[in-house]
C-alpha cells in the first residue's frame, strides 16, 4: 500500500509498506488457522437454518456479516506478527463477538451478559497493551521476531512481570479459573453457532496468544511458571466440572465445560513449558502435542454440542433440560450427534476425547519419570485429578444426554419438537464425522502437530516420531506402550458383533414391548422420571463444601395439619461472584459516586473546567 | 491596510460578545469571517500564492456565506424565541473582552515576543478571537452559542497560524474545513433533536440530567 | 494367527469361569452364614435360563435401550483382551495399555447409566446417578494404582507388572487401594448390595432393573467379567507369579493350581468383607474412596522413596 503525502501542495515523499512482512505463517499460525476454518465452515453452514424464521431478513445479513469480520478477525490475529497489528485485530475479535453476544436485543439477559462480557475482556486487553508495552520498550519495536531475539537480554524482573501481565490478559479471555466468570454469561446468550464458534475458536486465539507470547517470544526458563500454568489449569478443571453438573441449562452446561477443557489444554501447554525450563525438549514438545491435539479435539466436539443445543432449543423453545425429554424419538438425527459429541467430551474410546486425555496423562507419567521426588508427587497428584475431572464430566454427560433426549417427554415444549432442517443437520454430521475422524487418525494427526509443536518450542522435531507405524501412537518406544484407536475400534466392533452372535445363537427369542416396569408401577407419567437436580444431587453433597447450597422451602396451609402446596427449591452459591467479584464491583461503584460530586451537569461549568485547565499550564508550561 | 482589516476584525468580536439575540450574533460572525477574508485574499494577492486564493475562497464560501445560512435556517426551523440566554450583561461582558484583549496583549509581548508591532498586534488579536470563542462557550446558555463559539475559536486558530507560519499545510486546510462544515451540519442537528424533545435549547437546564 | 488365537481363547477362558467366581464368593458367604444357599454353578444355571427366556421392552425405550448390552459387552470383553493370562505380553498390548482399561470400563458404564435413564423409571435413574457419582470418585484412585506401578516398573503396560517382582510396600499399599477400588466397582458391600432390589440400596442392580432375557444374561456375564478382571489385577500385584515353563506336567499341574488359587484368595477376602461390614450410607461412598485415594497417595509417596 502507498500513501502519499502532501506538503504545501507539493508531493513529497511515497511511502511503500509492504503488507508481507505483518504476516507469519509458520506451522502453528497454520495449525490455529486450520481450528478456525474447520469449525467455521459447518457454523456458517448450520446457521442458515438457524436464523431463517427467528430473525427479520435485515438482521440476518447484519448477522452474515458480523459473521464474516468474526472468522476473518480471528484468523488474522493467529497469522499477524506485529505486536500492535495483533491488538488492534484482538479489539476487533471481541468488539464484534460482543455484538454478536447481544444479537437478540430483545432479551435483556442478552444485553447484561454481553455487558459483563465486554467489561472482562477489555480488562483482559489492558493488561495485555501493558505487556507489550513493556515489551516494546525493552526491543524498540514491535515485530515479533525482534521483540524474541531483545527477550533473550532481558532482566529476570521484567520477564515475571511480562509472563504475569500475559498470563492475566490471555487468561481473561481463555477463561481459567477466576477470570472465568463471562463464560457461563456470554455463551448461553449468543446465537448457537456463534456460541459454537466463541467456545470451539475464540477462546483458543487465548492459547495461541500464550504459547506465541510466553513460548516463542519471551521464553521460558523459569520452572515456576510452567508450574503457576499447571495449577491454574487443575483448578479450572475443578471447578469448571462441578459448576458444570449442578447447571440445567444445556448451553451454560456446556460453556462450564469450556472452561474445564481449557484447564485439560493448559495442562498439556503447562507440562511443556515445564519441561522446557527444565531441559527436557522431547518431553516439551510431546506435552505441547497433547496440549494442541486437545485443544483442536475440544474445538470440534464442543462445537458439535453446542450446534445440537442450538438445534434443540430451536426445535423445542427451551434450553432448560428439565423441561425436555424424549426427544430421540422425535430428533433422531440431532441425538445421534449430541451421543457422538458427548462420548468425545467423556473421553470413551475410540473417538478423539479419548486419544488426547489419554496423551495428556502420557505426558505426565513420561514427565514424572523424569522428574525429581517432590515432582513426582504432584505430577501423580496432577494427573490423578485429570481422571477424576473425566469421571465427573462423564457423570454431568450421561446427565445431560440422558435427561433431555430420553423417556419421556416432561413439558409441551418436549412434545412439541420437531427434527431440524437438513442444514443444521448437515452443520453437526459434518463435526460428528470429524470427531470419528480425528480419533481413528491419531497417529497421522500426531506428525502434523509435532511439526506445530516445534515451530512453537523452536525444537527440531524432524527425528521425534511419536508413533510406531499408521495405526499405532506410541510415547517411547522403550516403554513398550502403545496406543491404537483404529484397532481398538475393530476390536470393540468384533466384541459387539460376537456378542451379537450369542445372543442369536440359541434362535429367534420372543420380545414383547409394554410399558415400564418401575417394580410395578404401572402408572408411569413423565413426573415418576429422574430430574437433573436429583441426578446431580449426590454429587452436589460431596462436593458441598465448594458449592455451599442452600434451599428454601415454603409450605402453604389449610390448617396446621393440612399442607396445601409445598415448594422447595435449592441453589448453589456462586462463589466466585460472590467473595470476589461482587465486593470489587461495590468498590468501584462507591468510589464513582463519591467522584460524582465533582460533577454538577452544567456545560459552561466544564467548559470553563478545560479553559482554566489549559490556561494554567500554558502559564506554569512555559517550556513548550 | 492590515490595520483596517484588524480593527474590523476586533469591532466584529465586540459586537459578537454584546448581542443578545441569535440572529446579531450570526450577523457579527459573518463580519468577522468576511475581515479574515480580506486579510487572507491581501496577502494572496501579495504572495501570488495559488493554494492561499483558494483557500480564501472556501473561507468565504464556507463561513460568509453557507454556514451562516445553515444557522439561519436551524433557528427558523427550532421555531423558539430568539434570546440567547446571556449568564453576564452586555454591558459586563464587553468590560471582560477589553480586559482579554489586555491580557493577550500582555501575553503576547512578554511570553512570545514576535519582534515587529504588525506580528505584536496580529498575534494579539489571534488570542483575543480564541478567547472570546470560549467566552461565547462558557457564558451563553443556549447550545447555538456553543456551535459559533466554536467556529469562532478556528477562526482565531486561523488568524494565528496564518501569521506564525505562513498558513497551515494545504491539506490540512482543506481537511479543516471540510470538519468545521460537516461538525456545524452534525451540531445544527443536535440542536434541532434537543429542542424536539426539550422543547428548548437551554443548555443549562442539561443539568436536570444528571443520574 | 497364533497370536490372535491366544486371545480368543482368553477370551473364552474368561467367559467359562468368571460366572463360577460369582458363585464361589456366595458359596463362602453362605458357609459363613451357616447357611447351605444356592450350589457354586447357580450363575451358570441363571444365565441358561435367561438366555431360554424372552424380553420384555419398555415401551418408552429408545435404540439405546436395544444396543447397550451389545456395547457393555463388548466393552468388558475388550478390557480383558488386555490381561495377559497365559503369556505375558499378549500381542493386545499394542492396541492399548493399562490407562485406555480405565477409559473403556467407561465406555461400558457410560452407555448403562443412559440406558437406565432411557426407559423412564425412578429406580434406573437412582442406578445411574449413584453409579456416575462412585464411578467418578473411584477414577482418580485408579490413576494414582497405576501411577505407583508405573514409578515401579516403569511403564504402563499390564504385562510390564505381571512377572515375578519384590514385594514392595508400594506394591501392598498400592493393592489395598486398587482392593477399595474393586469393591466400588464391582458393587460389593460395602458400597453395594447385589442381592437386594430396595430402592435405598440398590445401584447396579437399579440400572438392569429393566432388562430380561438375553441382554439380561449378557449384562450379567459382562458384570462378572468385570469383576474377574478386577481380582485379576489385585492378585497380579500381591501375588506375583512366573511365566509359565511348562516343563513337564507336575509343574504345569501346580503352575495351574497357584494361579487359581490366587485369584480365588483375592475372592474369598473380597466375601469376609461383604461379610463383616454393613453397607454404608451413599454419601459415606465418598469418605470411603477418600481414604482409597489417601492410600494412592501413600503407595505413591513409597514408591517415590524407593520402599
Amino acid at each position: 500500500m502507498r500513501f502519499f503525502s502532501f506538503y504545501r501542495g507539493y508531493a513529497v515523499k511515497m511511502i511503500n509498506i509492504p503488507l508481507k512482512q505483518f504476516f507469519l505463517f509458520d506451522p502453528l499460525s497454520l495449525f490455529f488457522l486450520s481450528v478456525i476454518f474447520v469449525v467455521s465452515l459447518p457454523a456458517a453452514v448450520y446457521s442458515v437454518g438457524y436464523l431463517r424464521g427467528g430473525y427479520s431478513s435485515a438482521k440476518i445479513t447484519l448477522s452474515w456479516f458480523l459473521f464474516f469480520v468474526f472468522i476473518l478477525s480471528m484468523a488474522l490475529v493467529v497469522t499477524v506478527s506485529n505486536a500492535l497489528v495483533f491488538l488492534v485485530f484482538w479489539e476487533i475479535m471481541s468488539l464484534v463477538s460482543y455484538f454478536l453476544v447481544v444479537f437478540d436485543t430483545n432479551h435483556e439477559r442478552s444485553v447484561q451478559a454481553g455487558m459483563i462480557y465486554i467489561v472482562m475482556t477489555h480488562i483482559g486487553t489492558a493488561f495485555l497493551t501493558a505487556a507489550f508495552l513493556l515489551m516494546y520498550k525493552h526491543a524498540n519495536s514491535f515485530d515479533f521476531l525482534a521483540i524474541k531475539n531483545a527477550c533473550q537480554t532481558m532482566p529476570a524482573q521484567t520477564r515475571n512481570i511480562i509472563f504475569i501481565l500475559l498470563l492475566i490478559g490471555f487468561g481473561t479471555k481463555a477463561g481459567i479459573v477466576p477470570l472465568h466468570l463471562w463464560l457461563p454469561y456470554a455463551h448461553p446468550q449468543a446465537p448457537s453457532h456463534i456460541s459454537s464458534l466463541m467456545s470451539g475458536v475464540m477462546i483458543k486465539t487465548a492459547i495461541y496468544g500464550l504459547i506465541r507470547f510466553v513460548m516463542f517470544i519471551l521464553g521460558v526458563d523459569s520452572s515456576w511458571w510452567g508450574i503457576l500454568i499447571l495449577i491454574l489449569a487443575v483448578i479450572s478443571c475443578l471447578v469448571g466440572v462441578i459448576y458444570a453438573l449442578m447447571e440445567h441449562d444445556l448451553k451454560r452446561l456446556l460453556a462450564y465445560h469450556s472452561v474445564e477443557n481449557i484447564g485439560i489444554i493448559l495442562l498439556g501447554v503447562g507440562l511443556a513449558m515445564f519441561f522446557l525450563s527444565v531441559n527436557m525438549p522431547y518431553l516439551a514438545v510431546f506435552s505441547l502435542i497433547a496440549g494442541l491435539y486437545h485443544l483442536i479435539n475440544h474445538a470440534i466436539f464442543k462445537g458439535l454440542l453446542f450446534l445440537c443445543a442450538g438445534s434443540v432449543y430451536k426445535a423445542a423453545g427451551t434450553r432448560d433440560i428439565e423441561k425436555l425429554g424424549g426427544l430421540i424419538k422425535k430428533m433422531p438425527q440431532t441425538a445421534v450427534c449430541f451421543l457422538i459429541g458427548a462420548m468425545a467430551i467423556s473421553a470413551l474410546p475410540p473417538l478423539n476425547g479419548f486419544v488426547s486425555e489419554w496423551l495428556t496423562l502420557q505426558a505426565f507419567f513420561l514427565g514424572a519419570a523424569n522428574a525429581a521426588g517432590g515432582a513426582k508427587l504432584f505430577l501423580g497428584l496432577c494427573a490423578a485429578m485429570l481422571a477424576l475431572t473425566s469421571g465427573l464430566a462423564a457423570a454431568c454427560f450421561v446427565k445431560a444426554f440422558g435427561i433431555t433426549f430420553l423417556a419421556q417427554p416432561r413439558s409441551r415444549y418436549a412434545e412439541n419438537a420437531r427434527e431440524v432442517s437438513l442444514s443444521m443437520k448437515a452443520g453437526m454430521f459434518f463435526l460428528a464425522a470429524l470427531t470419528i475422524v480425528f480419533g481413528l487418525a491419531a497417529a497421522g494427526i500426531m506428525k502434523l502437530l509435532a511439526k506445530a509443536a516445534g515451530a512453537a518450542t523452536g525444537i527440531d522435531t524432524g527425528s521425534m516420531s511419536f508413533s510406531l507405524n499408521n495405526f499405532i501412537l506410541s510415547p517411547q518406544v522403550s516403554r513398550n506402550t502403545y496406543l491404537s484407536t483404529p484397532l481398538l475400534a475393530l476390536a470393540l466392533a468384533a466384541l459387539g458383533i460376537a456378542g451379537f452372535g450369542i445372543y442369536m445363537a440359541f434362535g429367534r427369542q420372543k420380545a414383547i414391548a409394554c410399558k415400564t416396569w418401575d417394580c410395578g408401577y404401572y402408572k408411569l407419567s413423565p413426573r415418576n422420571e429422574y430430574t437433573a437436580t436429583a441426578f446431580s444431587k449426590p454429587l452436589r453433597i460431596a462436593f458441598s463444601f465448594f458449592l455451599l447450597p442452600y434451599r428454601k422451602t415454603r409450605k402453604i396451609r389449610e390448617s396446621f395439619y393440612l399442607v396445601k402446596s409445598f415448594t422447595y427449591e435449592t441453589h448453589t452459591t456462586q462463589v466466585f461472584k460472590k467473595y470476589i467479584y461482587d465486593p470489587a464491583l461495590a468498590l468501584v461503584l462507591k468510589s464513582a459516586k463519591s467522584l460524582r460530586r465533582m460533577q454538577p451537569g452544567s456545560i459552561h461549568l466544564y467548559i470553563g473546567y478545560i479553559f482554566i485547565t489549559v490556561l494554567l499550564l500554558i502559564i506554569f508550561m512555559r517550556k513548550f | 491596510m492590515q490595520g483596517m482589516i484588524l480593527l474590523g476584525i476586533l469591532v466584529s468580536t465586540c459586537l459578537m460578545v454584546i448581542a443578545k439575540r441569535m440572529p446579531s450574533l450570526i450577523r457579527s460572525f459573518r463580519l468577522q469571517s468576511f475581515c479574515l477574508f480580506l486579510a487572507t485574499f491581501i496577502i494572496a494577492l501579495g504572495e501570488h500564492r495559488p493554494d492561499l486564493y483558494i483557500v480564501a475562497g472556501l473561507l468565504f464560501a464556507l463561513k460568509v456565506l453557507l454556514i451562516p445560512h445553515l444557522l439561519y435556517r436551524i433557528i427558523k426551523k427550532i421555531n423558539t424565541n430568539e434570546d440567547l440566554g446571556l449568564f453576564i450583561n452586555p454591558q459586563l461582558s464587553l468590560l471582560l473582552i477589553l480586559v482579554f484583549t489586555y491580557l493577550s496583549w500582555v501575553f503576547t509581548v512578554y511570553f512570545i515576543a514576535p519582534g515587529d508591532q504588525t506580528q505584536i498586534s496580529t498575534l494579539s488579536i489571534a488570542f483575543l478571537i480564541v478567547l472570546a470563542g470560549i467566552f461565547l462557550m462558557i457564558f451563553r446558555m443556549t447550545a447555538l452559542a456553543q456551535i459559533i463559539g466554536l467556529l469562532v475559536m478556528e477562526n482565531g486558530l486561523f488568524l494565528l497560524a496564518a501569521t506564525v507560519s505562513g498558513g497551515m499545510p494545504f491539506f490540512v486546510e482543506i481537511a479543516i474545513f471540510f470538519d468545521i462544515f460537516v461538525s456545524v451540519i452534525i451540531m445544527g442537528f443536535f440542536v434541532y433533536r434537543i429542542n424536539k424533545f426539550f422543547t428548548h435549547i437551554d443548555v443549562n437546564k442539561l443539568s436536570r440530567l444528571k443520574g | 494367527m497364533m497370536k490372535i488365537a491366544v486371545i480368543i481363547l482368553q477370551l473364552v477362558l474368561f467367559i467359562v469361569f468368571a460366572p463360577f467366581l460369582s458363585g464361589l464368593i456366595a458359596k463362602i458367604k453362605n458357609n459363613v452364614r451357616m447357611r447351605r444357599g444356592p450350589s457354586v454353578f447357580q450363575p451358570y444355571y441363571n444365565l441358561a435360563k435367561l438366555f431360554s427366556k424372552g424380553q420384555a421392552v419398555s415401551e418408552t425405550a429408545s435404540w439405546i435401550f436395544k444396543v447397550t448390552p451389545f456395547v457393555v459387552f463388548s466393552s468388558m470383553f475388550a478390557a480383558a483382551m488386555f490381561i495377559p493370562v497365559f503369556i505375558f505380553s499378549t500381542s493386545a498390548h499394542y492396541l492399548g495399555d493399562f490407562l485406555a482399561v480405565i477409559f473403556i470400563f467407561s465406555l461400558g458404564r457410560f452407555f448403562l447409566a443412559l440406558a437406565a435413564l432411557d426407559t423412564g423409571s425412578s429406580f434406573g435413574g437412582m442406578g445411574s446417578s449413584r453409579e456416575m457419582f462412585i464411578s467418578s470418585l473411584a477414577e482418580p484412585v485408579f490413576c494414582l494404582v497405576i501411577f505407583t506401578l508405573f514409578l515401579q516398573f516403569g511403564s504402563t503396560d499390564i504385562a510390564a507388572f505381571s512377572g515375578i517382582h519384590p514385594l514392595s510396600a508400594s506394591s501392598v499399599v498400592a493393592a489395598t487401594a486398587l482392593f477399595l477400588v474393586t469393591i466400588a466397582e464391582t458393587s460389593r458391600i460395602p458400597v453395594d448390595n447385589q442381592e437386594t432390589h430396595l430402592e435405598l440400596t440398590m445401584i447396579h442392580e437399579a440400572m438392569v432393573l429393566e432388562y430380561s432375557g438375553r441382554s439380561l444374561a449378557l449384562l450379567e456375564m459382562a458384570a462378572y467379567v468385570k469383576q474377574m478382571i478386577f481380582f485379576f489385577l489385585v492378585a497380579q500385584i500381591i501375588f506375583p507369579i512366573a511365566a509359565p515353563g511348562l516343563s513337564g506336567l507336575i509343574p504345569s499341574v501346580l503352575w495351574i493350581l497357584w494361579y487359581s488359587a490366587r485369584i480365588i484368595i483375592v475372592a474369598a477376602l473380597a466375601a469376609l468383607v461383604e461379610i463383616s461390614v454393613a453397607k454404608m450410607r451413599l454419601f459415606r461412598v465418598a469418605d470411603f474412596l477418600g481414604f482409597a485415594f489417601i492410600l494412592g497417595i501413600i503407595a505413591v509417596v513409597c514408591a517415590i522413596l524407593g520402599v
